[in-house]
């Protein structure tokens, strides 16, 4: 017998009948009636949707996976342009060595990059930045993340990653998605479709965005795809409303608010009696937590209970939106029980042209990133937090060992090796997985795919990939496709 | 659920039977094995190289070796596979509730006994129900046959007669009124309509009224909306860069054609291949823009090639899903692993929509665009705004006219001499008073090249006008003039080419008879009378936008892994009678709307909610939340704001500031002003990477790929955008004021008034009790909020109104 599925209809519905219904809703008309009215079968049955797949009442509430998990929540920083590995993580003195050489013409025979029709370079390029050891771990860093590299003996870095696609939005959807095809669910979607939230008062997936625009491929990047949108991720915006529509309009007050929402809800109830629906229910009990997010929400991002000593250690400057900020909001998010919380930060797209080039354009996103990337590791530390928090750091892909010649010698796509770095969560701290070639050019040992990484989160959060399924135009589908090992030696 | 829980608990002790007991294959064995192996051991497939439709086959075995060995049943891999015991092979019957106890313990003693079988035995010739063309039936006979009220009652109550339950009343005629507008033109009923209807006491006062609505120029707009979701038509590229497109030509199309009835095989043939008819008219080629609704993928560094294919892909898999309800996706990389469908079958199909002549990096190609010479695009409140920006500048102009006729007075001949614009020189030559505001506005821009402000609103002008120079196209099918060679590609992968692959339909179903076949004859074939698939197919998804459910529940599977249909007599008389009628779709429209299984009421019912619970076996309705489009819908009406005007360039209303800049290039979001800004939902400019967010919440098709049910959530973010939206709560204010200046003098009037605005039926006691305790309430300051003023308090009672439930959900 195939376990069932952790998207367990009967106890997800009376969870959610039980605490939004019966404790929160039930003081308007009819709640009495209601009460005995309306039975856990009859909810079961009403509300599942055609096609018998999930049920709607309150989908995001808190269920357990396949098997104990090691960590609870995931908050994903991608570095969306794909940064070079080579600048940063993966040390390699041979290609510097070599810098100026052409490519061996055995490494890139059959393979296919990105801009295939420009002439790009074939010269291979070493890396003009300095590095060194750090940590007990000995892991090697640049000199361009000092702060990253105060915390390498509590991340695991994989120099061995690899992907599929070598443009960016499609590279970015699979990395998301497991599919270069639109129109599947991210990650974020399937984590809270498998686990629900813990938070009742905040969106179980967030996406957070930083830099100087949004990800190519926008909202696809965090669409639920086939799932319900109740499990896609919901911005949380540095300017104006946090959340879309958050704000009460012009005029209207918190009280008056109030008494609008309570007497919708009464309306509601009485038209639940009325017709038996327990769609209803469900509804009565979104209005209740759009209630509840709309307080929760502006708390949320409100800094001032955070202590100066935070706001230095994450370099967060006033209100000014930033990737440190966010990051910082993320370890909020994550203390108040949403479940997977995005953070984009762009532009590592280095290619050398104007605003891209390797150099100060470079150096620039690394400072923007690094302080906060640092901080948040070492704040979830200090709360205890990281224990339960898996922290994913990486692009959609990485860039070629062979430097790119536009205004400046920039890098292009490359999918066959370059490095992420994960923390906390069950994760084993201070070490490196997945060697490369001398060059940086593919993994010799321990390959990541994207595949054993969505799998490898997965088993962290204790869902199987295999098993957490969803039919869709006569398939069950699933993060990993059919594919996907898990990456062993990551796991504590 | 719990049954057959229950069943697996009991296994390991029971699923035995008495040895004396003698079991005969026919009657109790062969039965079983139909019902739960023959499916993928039968004739249609044999997974795992399996038949278990004779007693010789499952002897034979496949992949595993033997399925039995007579007498001992403890080594039959039969045995141990519905047991759930062997190490390699799941138990059976595969990822479905396992055999009974009582089924497993007569195979148990079947094989025990001997496994005796006729020797005659014939093998399963059934293909698969749904490739086996529909046959029309003799109607179920029932015994209350007064209730039936056409031929659909028949099939729906002979069911229900079986399994004992008596149907649900019909619904009010309130509701079945405003269930019959929503329906069928996405509009709720106005109260005059209301009011109409219940004055009629004719017994053929609903069907005059389904009539009514189905003439209705908003059908062609209700139903476009499920078909677009199929085409996956949206107004810009998608992939990174998501620029827009032209292509509303073609939503304008299909929203005529269901207007007009277009029958459905024409409506087809023209949207696959209107292009390649004799004499093909200019609107027969708007409607192919069906398979120019891919993507386009213009971000730097793709290969174009790559992207070509991708939307050639993409047509093969909106062929397959919109019209044979099949995955053919699943062979796109290997022979189906379910379905009798091969990789050379898929290919085959591609190769008819490989020849076209658009690249895959979105150049303009000659042939893959119409223009439309004679219609300039711009938003269609273009003219309103020209005119308005066009006054400003007059105004300015006017107002400090004094300076440019100084400047003229002022102009040496040598300088008039110089000026550079013709325009411009010759205007300085005629008296200021004579001068049109085209030699005006060339003059004053001359005279005072640093006015600020006339130069703000001289550009605003310009950009206009630029936009209404634009020409109006939109994308179509255009065939090469040699079609391109086709082949497989291995897993896939198309830098992998494998064997050539010609046009040709899949081969278990009716072969294409003619020579050379192109996407016309493809097209055509659909409509071949031995084709099992596609009446099915369209008589399905439009039965289920009715009762939230199709006949077959998987409407986009129709294989042997879809669900089978709750009525297979239904959906074939259903299938037969759309081609008696000559494939008219509003005939099928009429028959549903007109089924006395349509009117019931939606009311849960107690008695079903263990047989029953969602509603299979229809005896009674269901509530269905409205679909995006028509949320937007309904608010506009109730509120009186609606602009029911058909067609045009999309439009751009009201969106909280940022969405825009979710996508990887931001792009402007001006609100469209006046009329535009309260069109229905269906004309909003849908950007793929940055759908307004009013739809996206509610569940709007991504346009990625063909989308033939839309999912229904009920989510926090829906309650936020019904109460807080500024185009919502602008609708609430028009509402309000509506009420105020329509609804009477008396709270009791004006409640009433609102109610039947906005869900047709006038409030019960409780609920303008309800209504009216809040009117106190907002009367009296509370927590730094002073009393409401009637505006202020009807507003909030119009909210209240508009996020009912009830509201947005057809009953």
């Amino acid at each position: 017998m195939p376990a069932p599925s952790p998207f367990d209809p009967a106890s997800c519905l009376s969870q959610a009948t039980r605490r939004h219904f019966f404790s929160r809703c039930a003081v308007g008309l009819g709640g009495i009636a209601l009460a005995s009215m309306f039975g856990d079968r009859k909810l079961l049955g009403a509300t599942t949707p055609a096609g018998g797949g999930s049920p709607l009442v309150n989908p995001m509430a808190p269920h357990p996976g396949h098997f104990p998990a090691r960590a609870k929540n995931v908050i994903y920083l991608f570095m969306a342009g794909g940064p070079s590995q080579l600048e940063l993580f993966d040390y390699k003195p041979k290609l510097i060595e070599l810098n100026g050489q052409p490519v061996p013409a055995s490494l890139i025979e059959g393979k296919r990059f990105a801009f295939m029709d420009s002439s790009h370079g074939t010269k291979l390029l070493g890396t003009r930045r300095a590095f060194q050891q750090h940590g007990r771990s000995g892991a090697w860093v640049s000199d361009l993340f000092p702060h990253t590299a105060k915390i390498v003996d509590d991340i695991t870095l994989v120099h061995s990653c690899a992907a599929n696609l070598f443009n960016h939005a499609p590279a970015k959807l699979f990395m998301n998605t497991g599919s270069g095809q639109f129109g599947r669910p991210s990650m974020g979607s399937w984590v809270t479709y498998g686990l629900g939230s813990e938070s009742q008062n905040l969106p179980g997936f967030v996406v957070l965005q930083s830099g100087p625009r949004g990800p190519r491929g926008g909202a696809v990047n965090w669409g639920s795809g086939f799932l319900p949108t109740s499990f896609q991720g919901v911005p949380l915006r540095g300017n104006g409303d946090p959340i879309l529509n958050l704000a009460t309009p012009a005029g209207v007050s918190a009280a008056r608010q109030r008494q609008t929402i309570d007497a919708i809800r009464d309306l509601n109830l009485q038209r639940a009696v009325e017709t038996g629906d327990a769609e209803i229910h469900t509804r009565i009990a979104a209005y209740e937590m759009a209630s509840r997010m709309q307080s929760s929400a502006p708390e949320l991002i409100d800094l001032k209970g955070e202590s100066e000593a935070t706001l230095k250690l994450y370099g967060i400057e006033k209100d000014t939106p930033s990737f440190a900020r966010n990051c910082l909001l993320a370890r909020r998010l994550v203390e108040r029980g949403s479940r997977f919380v995005q953070l984009y930060h762009t532009n590592w797209d280095s290619h050398g042209g104007p605003g891209e080039n390797l150099q100060s354009d470079f150096e620039k996103v690394c400072r923007e990133v690094d302080q906060g990337q640092a901080a948040l590791v070492q704040d979830l530390k200090a709360r205890g937090l990281l224990k339960d928090t898996l922290v994913v750091w990486g692009g959609e892909f990485g860039r070629t060992p062979m430097g790119e010649n536009r205004d400046t010698t920039g890098r292009n796509h490359h999918i066959d090796a370059f490095t992420m770095w994960f923390a906390g969560g069950g994760t084993k701290p201070g070490i490196s997985i997945g060697e490369t070639d001398e060059l940086g050019f593919s993994p010799v040992a321990d390959r990541a795919h994207v595949h054993d990484i969505h799998a490898t989160i997965m088993h962290l959060l204790g869902l199987d990939h295999k098993k957490l399924t969803f039919r869709f135009q006569g398939r069950d589908f699933r993060l990993t496709d059919v594919h996907g090992e898990l990456l062993t030696k990551l796991l504590a | 659920m719990l049954s057959w829980k229950h069943a697996v608990a009991g296994l390991a002790l029971t699923g035995t039977l008495p040895a004396a007991t003698p079991v005969d294959y026919l009657r109790d064995v062969k039965p079983v094995l139909a019902q739960h192996c023959y499916r993928c051991h039968g004739a249609s497939q044999q997974k795992g190289g399996l038949r278990a439709d004779t007693a010789a086959f499952l002897k034979e075995g496949g992949d595993a070796g033997s399925a039995f060995k007579a007498g001992k049943s403890e080594d039959s891999l039969l045995l141990r596979v519905i047991l759930g015991t062997h190490d390699d092979i799941a138990q059976m019957p595969y990822k479905k509730p396992p055999l009974t106890e009582a089924a497993i313990a007569k195979i148990r003693a079947w094989i025990d006994q001997g496994a005796a079988a006729p020797a005659n035995e014939e093998p399963e010739k059934d293909l698969h129900w749904a490739f086996v063309p529909p046959a029309r039936g003799e109607l179920p006979a029932v015994k209350q046959g007064g209730w039936a009220k056409n031929p659909i009652d028949h099939f729906i109550l002979a069911r229900l007669e079986t399994e004992k339950i008596a149907p649900a009343p019909a619904a009010d005629r309130v509701t079945l009124l405003r269930r019959a507008s929503l329906d069928l033109t996405g509009l709720p009923p106005t109260p005059a309509e209301v009011g109409t209807f219940l004055a009629d006491q004719a017994p053929d006062a609903y069907e005059r009224a389904v009539d009514r609505l189905l003439a209705s120029p908003h059908f062609g707009e209700r139903w476009a909306r499920p078909w677009l979701d199929v085409a996956r038509y949206a107004d810009s590229n998608g992939y990174s860069i998501d620029a827009p497109r032209q292509i509303w030509k073609y939503r304008d199309w299909v929203v005529a054609a269901l207007n007009r009835d277009l029958p459905y095989d024409q409506f087809v043939i023209e949207q696959l291949a209107g292009d390649l008819l004799p004499g093909a008219t200019t609107e027969q080629k708007v409607a192919t823009g069906f398979n120019r609704n891919t993507q386009i993928n213009q971000e730097g560094g793709i290969d174009p090639e790559q992207f070509r294919i991708e939307a050639v892909l993409d047509r093969v898999n909106t062929f397959g899903t919109a019209f044979l309800g099949l995955t053919l996706g699943c062979a796109q990389c290997h022979d189906h692993k379910f379905d009798p469908l091969t990789q050379k079958d898929y290919y085959s199909l591609y190769a008819f929509f490989n020849n076209t002549v658009e690249d895959g990096h979105g150049k303009s190609v000659p042939g893959g665009t119409l223009s439309f010479p004679g219609e300039k695009d711009g938003t269609a409140n273009l003219p309103s705004l020209l005119e308005e920006a066009r006054l400003a500048v007059e105004r300015h102009i006017n107002t400090h006219g004094g300076e440019a006729v100084a400047w003229m007075a002022g102009l040496s001949e040598q300088q008039r001499g110089k000026l550079r614009a013709n325009a411009l020189r010759s205007a300085v030559e005629i008296a200021w008073e004579k001068q049109d505001f085209r030699q005006r506005r060339a003059v004053f821009a001359a005279a005072k090249p640093d006015d600020a402000e006339f130069r703000a609103l001289n550009t605003k002008l310009t950009t206009l006008e630029r936009n209404e120079a634009r020409l109006v196209t939109t994308l179509v099918m255009q065939e090469l003039p040699q079609p391109r060679a086709s082949t497989l590609f291995i897993k896939g992968d198309f830098t992998r080419p494998g064997a050539p692959v010609t046009p040709a339909a899949p081969a278990i179903l009716p072969p294409i008879t003619v020579e050379k076949p192109n996407r016309l004859d493809l097209a055509r074939w659909l409509f071949d009378p031995a084709h099992p698939l596609t009446a099915r197919v369209v008589v399905n998804r439009i039965w289920q936008q009715y009762f939230g459910r199709g006949i077959v529940e998987t409407e986009n599977d129709f294989g042997t892994q879809g669900i089978a249909p709750t009525h297979p007599a239904l959906l074939d008389w259903l299938a037969t009678e759309l081609v008696a009628q000559h494939w008219s779709m509003k005939a099928l429209h009429r028959a549903i709307v007109t089924s006395a299984t349509y009117r019931q009421s939606s009311r849960a019912r107690p008695d079903l909610e263990i047989i029953d619970p969602v509603n299979r076996l229809l005896a009674r309705q269901s509530r269905l939340r409205l679909d995006a489009e028509l949320v937007r819908d309904v608010a506009l009406a109730g509120s009186g704001l609606l602009v029911p005007k058909l067609g045009g360039p999309p439009v751009y209303p009201p969106q909280p500031d940022g969405v825009m800049s979710l996508g990887q290039n931001r792009r402007s979001w001006t609100p469209s002003e006046g009329p535009d800004r309260y069109r229905r939902g269906l004309y909003t400019h849908f950007w793929r990477a940055t759908p307004h967010p009013a739809l996206a919440v509610f569940d709007a098709a991504d346009s990625f790929s063909a989308c033939t049910r839309r999912l229904r959530s009920n989510t926090p973010l829906q309650a936020l955008t019904l109460l807080n939206d500024r185009q919502f709560f602008e609708f609430a204010g028009a509402l309000a004021d509506r009420i105020v200046r329509e609804g009477g003098a008396t709270a009791a009037t004006r409640l009433d008034f609102g109610f039947k605005a906005c869900v047709a039926r006038p409030p019960t006691a409780t609920e303008s009790g309800r209504l009216i305790a809040l009117l106190k309430q907002l009367q009296t300051p509370v927590d730094g909020a002073s009393a409401a003023s009637e505006r202020e308090a009807w507003t909030i009672i119009a909210r209240v109104l508009l996020n009912l439930d009830e509201t947005i959900t057809r009953e």
